[in-house]
């Protein structure tokens, strides 16, 4: 393949090794965060939808639409890491593939913006969006989607370096898609899903949660979030494999028995998902662990399919080295403090008891 | 040279840059001045016993969070997602040279954006002293950020003994590195004073509103006095010749470079004469009238400072093309085409020297300039001949000092003319709309 992006000069900052666990923790948290988030505003808006006839469904969806906000946050926030990782050691990739989808991958921006301000209109003005809250709702998970189907797009066509030059000859304003690829749908369909998986979960230790509180609530939300949380991951399993046999049969390989790490770390990710959901109604909080776990395997399933793809067309693993270890043993320690500062900013705030702070201003 | 270039229409890569930038500048510099603001403001009413003050506090803190953890924080990740796809070369050197205090900064930002949240959410439910703390925890971390960002962005201006030495701690404490924090600083002051104009001129109690009013004007007042000291610093401490850009040397950036000191005079003035002696007099749209001329200054002085860095984009490393200072004889030797990833001239293209010079011109100038739009070549070749024209570009870095040396083969340099000429030439102009159509 001629003219593939050349690997920076400066060269990595730390082993590959240790950039790519980073990469791969970091994403895995921002993927839960990201799931919580995308399931739970089509939930939020489902229960706005059903609230019209049902005073529960209205509660829950005052409940979702009180947290999303801040989970928009947080996606938002723990994407950051991930993003800076896969720029560092995929970047003759990463930034191809962007650059080729210019203009829509931009558009993520101001979609992200605007689904945002759509979520906190629904938690603040409910009363004053009157009839277009509804709008609104289902806008801000239609935005998210759509935030959703641009990475898809990105993060595919980052693997096919054999496209790019083709892509690029065709036309150099940034407008192509990957919408040749025969992954991409199965593929932002089992991310997507997920995301109704997790956040279903999510609801249901929600209602565990407020069972003092609310017992009516309660009840309602372990089942709306078990029913969802069922559901959707019945429906990824099929997804999931719709996704593993659009992958070329090369690779395909690797995770059905050709290399045993590989097909391992796939069957245990499938297996962890049918126990969670086998005991999810006895035992949810372990469930949620299993559901956590699934999800850290098939990111590193995902990390695997990217290695496989990309490493021997760009030499990924022949990148130089200059560690800066002084640096990195500061980012660990300040990390660890952070981590600290925001775990006692949580608790001084739990501590302080649960009046709602914002129920006289919001309107 | 590496990665694909990306055709912007009539703006072009710079301006786009600058448009995402400039408005995420003015809030995010808001979210730090705003963050102590916000606190000193509760500890007051909270010493004082004013209530009024503590429920503009609450209020402002709203208006806060809605525009500093939406519009700061997307714009922000905005930034890097606009550089990333103009300039991927220079945003990966970034990255790779500064990772570690890149992730440093995302620790910053975590405990910024939680301690934010938590702060808004809990007005009512945390006691006094720990709800300041957080106010606190917010606005250091949050300063922290700025340094750290700060080091990185003034590194591209003046890398200092890095480009020697390679170490990230030469990089990143920089000459221009303290000045510009200062005054990075003394810039978040004023901005936290002009957004709370706003905020303060729309409380409903007189005896309030004058006092949050005139408040708020002396940050605005202290902010922008301090300025012009830090801002000397700053100047003393620019290679000469971004000086002689700003001072003179090319005309549109002097006339930004005085524009951001008019409106700088501007919003103080008006910050005097309005909000400080009549603050009970002051209206929204006067606030918000000031607000946009802060927004003028803001704009003005960050676009000076991304123009005098030319003809680089890290200072004598690389040049606002790309191109590394360190490729420049082992490109003039092989020519540029021979290794440009993405410019590869068919049999075709090599045998017409406008073909081979657009894939030169891609390859070379497009990362600051258009055909047809901002800094469009079309507009600047208009009425150049052959002659004239390969004159320019044999010596673009002596007769254009803000521009890098031509680099390429002579054949490679006659393709570029001949491009050029096409462009120049009305009959054939037709042909030549779109850069990106062809």
């Amino acid at each position: 393949m001629p003219g593939l992006p050349l690997p920076d000069p400066a060269g990595l900052p730390a082993p590959i090794w240790l950039l790519k666990f980073l990469s791969v923790f970091t994403l895995t948290l921002h993927l839960l965060a990201m799931n919580l988030l995308v399931g739970g505003t089509i939930l939020m808006a489902i229960s706005l939808h059903r609230g019209k006839t049902d005073p529960v469904s209205q509660r829950l969806f005052e409940r979702l639409a009180r947290g999303l906000p801040v989970t928009m946050s947080l996606t938002i926030t723990l994407g950051v890491a991930p993003l800076l990782f896969v720029q560092l050691i995929y970047g003759q990739a990463f930034y191809t593939s962007s650059v080729l989808m210019a203009w829509p991958w931009l558009m993520v921006i101001p979609l992200v913006m605007l689904a945002y301000y759509g979520l906190y209109a629904c938690q603040f003005r409910p009363a004053w969006l009157g009839k277009y809250l509804h709008a609104i709702a289902w806008l801000s998970a239609l935005l998210i989607l759509v935030v959703g189907f641009l990475f898809s797009n990105n993060w595919t066509l980052m693997l096919a370096p054999r496209t790019w030059h083709a892509l690029y000859n065709a036309g150099i304003s940034g407008l192509h898609l990957n919408a040749g690829d025969s992954s991409l749908i199965p593929r932002y369909l089992h991310f997507m899903i997920g995301g109704l998986a997790v956040a279903g979960l999510g609801v249901l230790l929600l209602g565990r949660a407020v069972r003092k509180e609310d017992a009516e609530m309660a009840e309602r939300m372990e089942q709306i979030g078990r029913r969802w949380f069922l559901m959707a991951t019945g429906i990824q399993v099929i997804v999931g494999f719709w996704f593993l046999f659009a992958l070329p049969q090369m690779v395909r390989r690797f995770f059905i028995g050709g290399n045993m790490v590989d097909s391992g770390v796939l069957a245990a990710g499938i297996l962890l998902a049918f126990v969670a959901m086998a005991i999810v109604r006895r035992a949810p909080g372990v469930a949620a662990l299993l559901t956590g776990s699934t999800v850290f395997l098939m990111v590193v399933a995902r990390h695997r399919l990217r290695q496989i793809l990309l490493t021997p067309a760009l030499k990924i693993n022949e990148q130089v080295v200059h560690p800066q270890w002084a640096l990195l043993v500061l980012f660990v320690v300040l990390l660890l403090a952070g981590l600290a500062v925001v775990a006692w900013m949580v608790f001084a705030f739990v501590r302080a008891g649960r009046v709602r702070p914002d129920a006289p201003q919001g309107g | 040279m590496n990665y694909p270039i990306w055709e912007i229409p009539m703006l072009g890569g710079g301006m786009l840059i600058a448009l995402v930038a400039i408005v995420h500048v003015f809030v995010s510099h808001f979210a730090i001045g705003g963050g102590f603001y916000l606190v000193l403001t509760e500890r007051t009413a909270r010493k004082t016993s004013n209530q009024a003050l503590l429920d503009f506090a609450k209020a402002h803190s709203r208006f806060f969070i809605l525009l500093v953890l939406v519009f700061g924080a997307v714009t922000g990740v905005g930034i890097w997602w606009t550089i990333a796809l103009v300039n991927p070369t220079a945003t990966s050197t970034l990255i790779h040279v500064f990772v570690w205090v890149w992730a440093i900064e995302w620790v910053f930002f975590i405990v910024e954006l939680m301690a934010a949240v938590l702060y808004y959410y809990g007005w009512d439910r945390m006691d006094a002293r720990t709800h300041m703390t957080i106010g606190w925890i917010y606005a250091v971390a949050a300063w922290c950020s700025l340094v750290l960002i700060n080091g990185i962005l003034t590194f591209m201006l003046t890398p200092g003994r890095w480009v020697e030495t390679q170490s990230v701690l030469h990089g990143f404490f920089n000459p221009t590195m303290l000045p510009s924090m200062f005054l990075r600083t003394a810039v978040c002051v004023a901005l936290a004073g002009l957004y709370a104009l706003i905020s303060g001129s729309l409380v409903k109690d007189q005896e309030a509103k004058g006092h949050i009013v005139k408040y708020s004007a002396k940050w605005v007042m202290a902010g922008v006095a301090v300025l012009p000291i830090f801002g000397f610093w700053y100047i003393s401490q620019l290679p000469p010749m971004a000086r002689e850009i700003s001072m003179g040397g090319a005309p549109a950036v002097t006339l930004f470079a005085t524009g951001s000191v008019i409106f700088s005079l501007l919003v103080v003035g008006g910050a005097f004469i309005g909000p400080y002696l009549f603050p009970k007099h002051v209206h929204v749209t006067y606030a918000f009238g000031l607000a946009v001329i802060g927004l003028l200054a803001t704009g003005s002085t960050e676009w000076v400072r991304e123009a005098v860095r030319k003809p680089f984009i890290i200072y004598d490393y690389m040049y606002s093309n790309t191109i590394r200072v360190s490729d420049f004889n082992d490109l003039s030797m092989t020519g540029l085409l021979a290794k440009a990833r993405w410019e590869v001239p068919s049999a075709e293209e090599r045998k017409s020297p406008v073909k081979l010079g657009r894939r030169v011109f891609r390859a070379q100038c497009m990362s600051c300039h258009t055909v047809n739009g901002f800094n469009g070549v079309r507009y600047l070749v208009k009425g150049w001949d052959r002659e004239f024209l390969d004159h320019q570009i044999l010596y673009l870095n002596k007769l254009k000092g803000y521009m890098p040396p031509f680099i390429g083969t002579d054949e490679e340099r006659a393709g570029l003319v001949e491009y050029l000429l096409s462009l120049n030439d009305d009959s054939r102009a037709g042909s030549t709309v779109s850069e990106g159509g062809q």
